[in-house]
């Protein structure tokens, strides 16, 4: 048996090997492999140059495709093929510490003044058990963004963005009267990612608790769901959402904003840069996604965390680039100077963000954002078939609200159990 | 297996067995064990005998996607075969343009299906894509279709780029058994006053028939076997109702880590392909003998 494991063990390694080798650069051998997702890439690189300019341990970096990095990790812990330190998408965290994938640095990082200025979401989510597995490294978060142009032409103040779901609404109805083809609001319709990004932040600004971290919990719970939900119904029916947004797995997620037809919508601090270089001449504001209150807001904090995968074989100097990627050299001149947010919220006002407040915005958002410790993520949000966008769908398209939100309740309970 | 000749004839053998064993059997086996398992893709396994069966006859979606599977299968299927006949008897002539218009059609069979769903993903587009503005220039539409909006409409989108992509394929192996019906045969049809469409019918046919049923047995195969061009184009929805069955697995397999769940729907699927498979090449044979 001990030599069909070991067998099994070496045709693993060679598969990961094989593959990842395709892709990584040559490396030398005293330096560090780090594998980082697709999409946290452009970040990463730019933290991890900072460092090899200043360390004599260089780290090479490989890029893993973002639906892949599950399978590579897994079956890289199983044959013992582990980079030395990882970054990936920080929703796995509860799933990958309770597999047991990665090192426990708590006490380690016991002690580091930089620790507790990181979003707390990012701490909360890298704990297991009271352990910590991993921190933040290359944040996102949710935002409200807008159209000041269009806000200017409806006779809406462009520089007092909504601060309620009613004034959403509101909102949404005068940019629409500006002509057909404008829209007074926006979202990904298929999209569960997208939505758990932008429309469950008003869900929690206006007090509802989203996912079961078990079965004993309720998901779905507090006033928050079922207005939201039924908010989007009404912009739906009344037209001020385009049509085409009931289909979009979001692929055109932002796409829409970019055309000036769009009053508002739910995004992240990533379409700041993007809209500054795609459509220059836009007037935009952002603010933080709002609940049902005034002085409610919330966002859904995303990106990356940074672990050390079990097996790593440079663990320590692992950890020594974790905790520099705290300090305040690597989150301005890393992450800041390159329009990056910065993990830590202490840091969100900063010189590099002077001339752009909209970013400022976006960092501070991180502070006020949650994230939820859920096993079973993609089960009950991110798949095609999760109950969470079953529930927009079937509420939104359909108009059933509350029996979407029994039936996700139920479904969500469910998987929590399993 | 006597005498020294039995033995050589082994020995020829042995590496097509080493391969064959190596790359199919054991692979089943691991499957066949694999779906007996609770393997999760986070590590963990246990050894839990026939429950994922059981549970996957109580799946909905798996029973619901294989129906879909089944019904676009049924859909696609005759249309690549019609047409992929009908481009043949077009372009099976030595001509230049004959040879042009095959080197056209076959054209997309060499790209990607990834790469050709992506193209007609946004070929598809409400806003963007030329497929709606072609057809409200033809003043076939007033607005632009939201393609993806519904299961059946869906579909059909889907339908239309695979046509694009595979029918060239079953075209090319058209035209190779259409040149090798004997130009004997077809002159003595023409002599005896048949007609063009008499001779495809009585002739052509007939003569090509195993070929015929033999690319509809791989194509057929093929569709049961569908998912880059829903994961791509629909993403299973609207509502989970464009799930193939192939797609299923993945997101049990894949996204909800669920491994021996997977290779369990994953035999279902294979069992139900090889009956319908065996089904319809002893159809083939009574055909042939006919």
């Amino acid at each position: 048996m001990n030599v069909l494991k070991g067998l099994r063990n070496i045709a693993l390694g060679a598969a990961v090997a094989l593959t990842i080798g395709a892709a990584a650069p040559a490396v030398a051998a005293d330096s560090l492999t780090m594998w980082v997702r697709a999409s946290g890439a452009n970040a990463a690189q730019h933290l991890v140059d900072l460092w090899n300019s200043g360390h004599d341990q260089k780290i090479a970096l490989t890029v893993i495709p973002d639906n892949q990095m599950v399978t590579k990790l897994a079956t890289g812990v199983q044959a013992g093929e582990v980079p030395d330190v990882i970054s990936f998408d920080l929703i796995y965290m509860p799933d990958f510490m309770r597999a047991g994938f990665l090192t426990d640095i708590t006490d380690q990082m016991k002690g580091d003044a930089n620790l507790a200025k990181v979003a707390p979401a990012y701490t909360k989510l890298a704990t297991y058990k009271d352990r910590l597995y991993g921190t933040g490294f290359t944040p996102d978060v949710s935002i409200l963004i807008y159209n000041k142009d269009l806000f200017k032409k409806a006779g809406l103040d462009p520089n007092k963005p909504p601060t309620t779901l009613d004034q959403i609404h509101e909102y949404a109805k005068k940019i629409h009267a500006l002509g057909p083809d404008i829209y007074g609001f926006y979202f990904s319709g298929a999209c569960p990612g997208c939505n758990i990004f932008t429309t469950s932040p008003m869900m929690v600004a206006s007090g509802a608790h989203m996912l079961p971290a078990s079965a004993d919990e309720e998901p779905l719970d507090g006033s928050g769901v079922k207005e939201v939900l039924q908010l989007f119904r009404d912009m739906w029916t009344e037209g001020l959402v385009p049509k085409s947004a009931q289909a979009d797995n979001g692929s055109n997620f932002v796409a829409n904003f970019k055309t000036g037809k769009i009053g508002i919508q739910g995004a992240g601090g990533f379409l700041i840069s993007d809209l500054k270089k795609d459509v220059p001449d836009m007037d935009f504001g952002v603010t933080f996604l709002p609940g049902i209150k005034e002085g409610q807001a919330s966002a859904f904090v995303g990106g990356d965390v940074v672990a050390i995968p079990k097996g790593s074989k440079h663990a320590d100097v692992a950890l020594q680039f974790i905790k520099w990627e705290l300090t305040d050299e690597a989150q301005l001149e890393g992450l800041a100077k390159n329009n990056i947010l910065p993990s830590r919220t202490d840091l969100a006002d900063n010189k590099y963000f002077k001339s752009e407040p909209r970013v400022v915005t976006t960092a501070k958002a991180l502070g006020l954002g949650y994230v939820p410790w859920v096993f079973h993520f993609n089960d009950m949000v991110n798949s095609d078939s999760s109950p969470w966008i079953e529930m927009i769908q079937a509420a939104v398209f359909d108009g059933k609200v509350d029996e979407a939100i029994a039936t996700a309740k139920q479904k969500m309970k469910a998987i929590a159990s399993d | 297996m006597t005498g020294r000749g039995g033995w050589i004839g082994l020995l020829y053998l042995t590496p097509a067995l080493l391969f064959v064993g190596a790359f199919v059997l054991y692979p089943l086996g691991q499957l066949v064990y694999l779906s007996l398992t609770s393997s999760s893709l986070l590590g963990g396994s246990e050894f839990i005998g026939l429950r994922n069966y059981i549970r996957a006859f109580t799946d909905q979606t798996f029973w619901h996607s294989l129906q879909f599977t089944i019904k676009y299968t049924v859909y696609i299927t005759p249309i690549l075969m019609g047409l992929g006949y009908l481009l043949a008897l077009l372009t099976a002539g030595t001509g230049a343009i004959a040879r042009f218009t095959r080197a056209v059609v076959f054209l997309p069979v060499v790209i990607g299906l990834g790469s050709s769903s992506l193209l007609w993903f946004w070929l598809f587009d409400q806003q963007v894509g030329l497929f709606n503005k072609l057809l409200q220039d033809l003043h076939i539409v007033s607005q632009p279709v939201v393609w993806f909006v519904d299961a059946d409409v869906g579909l059909w989108a889907v339908i239309i780029s695979v046509v694009w992509k595979v029918v060239g394929f079953g075209m090319i192996l058209f035209v190779a058994a259409i040149q090798s019906v004997s130009p004997e045969i077809n002159e003595a049809a023409l002599i005896d006053g048949a007609g063009y469409w008499q001779r495809v019918r009585k002739v052509t046919l007939p003569l090509t028939y195993r070929t015929i049923l033999l690319t509809t047995l791989i194509s057929a195969i093929g569709s049961m076997l569908a998912f880059d061009q829903f994961y791509i184009m629909t993403s299973g929805g609207p509502k989970s109702e464009t799930f193939t069955s192939v797609y299923w697995m993945y997101q049990n397999s894949f996204i909800y880590f669920k491994l021996g769940y997977g290779a369990t729907l994953s035999i279902i699927l294979m069992a139900i392909v090889f009956i319908a498979a065996a089904v319809q090449i002893a159809l083939t044979r009574r055909g042939a003998v006919r």
